[in-house]
C-alpha cells in the first residue's frame, strides 16, 4: 500500500509514538496517508484507541519481525 | 457441599495468593509450599499450571501488563503542550499504581533481589515517562525554549520523584502530607520541575 508520510517510532513507549504520529498527520491533507512503525506491544490498541477517538481511519495494523505497522489514513 | 473450581479459575487463585505473597516478602521470601498451603492445593496441582517458581512469577507479572496504563486519552486533547501531557500521564500513572499497590512492592523486591526479568519488566513500564520526558526536552532545548539540561537524567530524575511519592501513599504508615492528595502533591512536583527546567 502506497503512503505520503512515515513514521518510525521504533524503541519508543507510548504515548510517544501517537503524540509524533499526531503530529504528522496534522502536517497531511485529508485523504492522505501516514505509516507508523513501531516495536511497543501496548502500540496496537493505542493506535486503534487513537483512530477512534480522532475520526482517522486506520487502515491496516499488521506485525512483522517483532515490529508494528500502522497505517492511518488522515479523515 | 463445595464447588469444584474449574482449571482456570484454579490458576487463577494460585496467581491471586502468589501476586499477594511475592508483594509482601519477595520472591526469595516465598516457598512453593506457602504458597500451596494458602492457596489449598497440592503442590502437583500448582505444578500443572506453572513449571516452576520463576514461571508463576512471571505469570504474575504478565497479569500486571495486562493492567498497562493508557495514555491516548492525556494526547489527544488539542493541549499537547508538555507540562499539560505530563500532568495528565502521571496522574494516570499514579492512581493507575496507587490501586494496585503489589506492584510497587514486587517493584521494590526486586530491586534488591536483582531479578532481571523483572526490572526490564518495570523498567519498561517507567519508560514511558523517559521517553516522553527526554524527547520533548530534547525538542525544547533545540528550539532554545529551556535551559541546557542533561535529558536523561532529567527524565530519571522525574522517575524519582514520581516513585517517591507513590512510596509515600503506597507504603508508608505515616502522617507526612497526609493533608494532601495525591493529586495535589503531582501537581506540585509538576510545578517544581518546570521551575527547574525554564
Amino acid at each position: 500500500m502506497s503512503f505520503d508520510a512515515e513514521l518510525d517510532a521504533k524503541g519508543l513507549n507510548c504515548p510517544l509514538p501517537i503524540l509524533r504520529a499526531k503530529k504528522a498527520i496534522a502536517a497531511l491533507n485529508p485523504g492522505q496517508v501516514l505509516k507508523i512503525v513501531a516495536t511497543d506491544p501496548g502500540s496496537v490498541k493505542d493506535f486503534e484507541a487513537f483512530c477512534k477517538q480522532t475520526g482517522n481511519e486506520l487502515v491496516s495494523s499488521a506485525e512483522a519481525g517483532g515490529a508494528f505497522e500502522f497505517m492511518i489514513k488522515k479523515s | 457441599m463445595s464447588k469444584r473450581l474449574s482449571a482456570e479459575e484454579r490458576r487463577d487463585s494460585i496467581i491471586e495468593v502468589a501476586k499477594r505473597l511475592f508483594a509482601e516478602k519477595g520472591f526469595h521470601g516465598v516457598s512453593i509450599d506457602e504458597i500451596v498451603k494458602q492457596v489449598g492445593v497440592s503442590p502437583s496441582i500448582l505444578y500443572r499450571h506453572f513449571s516452576s517458581k520463576e514461571a508463576l512469577y512471571e505469570a504474575v507479572l504478565h497479569e500486571f501488563s495486562a493492567t498497562r496504563e493508557s495514555y491516548v486519552e492525556t494526547v489527544v486533547d488539542d493541549d499537547t503542550c508538555f507540562e499539560t501531557v505530563l500532568r495528565g500521564m502521571t496522574r494516570v500513572f499514579v492512581n493507575s499504581i496507587v490501586s494496585q499497590p503489589e506492584l510497587l512492592k514486587m517493584e521494590m523486591h526486586s530491586q534488591l533481589e536483582g531479578n532481571s526479568a523483572a526490572q526490564d519488566f518495570f523498567i519498561n513500564r517507567w519508560k514511558s515517562f523517559t521517553d516522553y520526558i527526554e524527547y520533548n526536552l530534547a525538542e525544547l532545548q533545540n528550539q532554545g525554549k529551556i535551559k541546557p539540561v542533561n535529558v536523561q537524567a532529567a527524565a530519571l530524575i522525574y522517575q524519582g520523584m514520581v516513585r517517591e511519592l507513590l512510596l509515600l501513599k503506597c507504603l508508608q504508615k505515616t502522617d507526612r502530607l497526609n493533608n494532601k492528595s495525591i493529586d495535589e502533591l503531582v501537581d506540585q512536583m509538576i510545578s517544581l520541575f518546570m521551575q527547574m527546567i525554564y
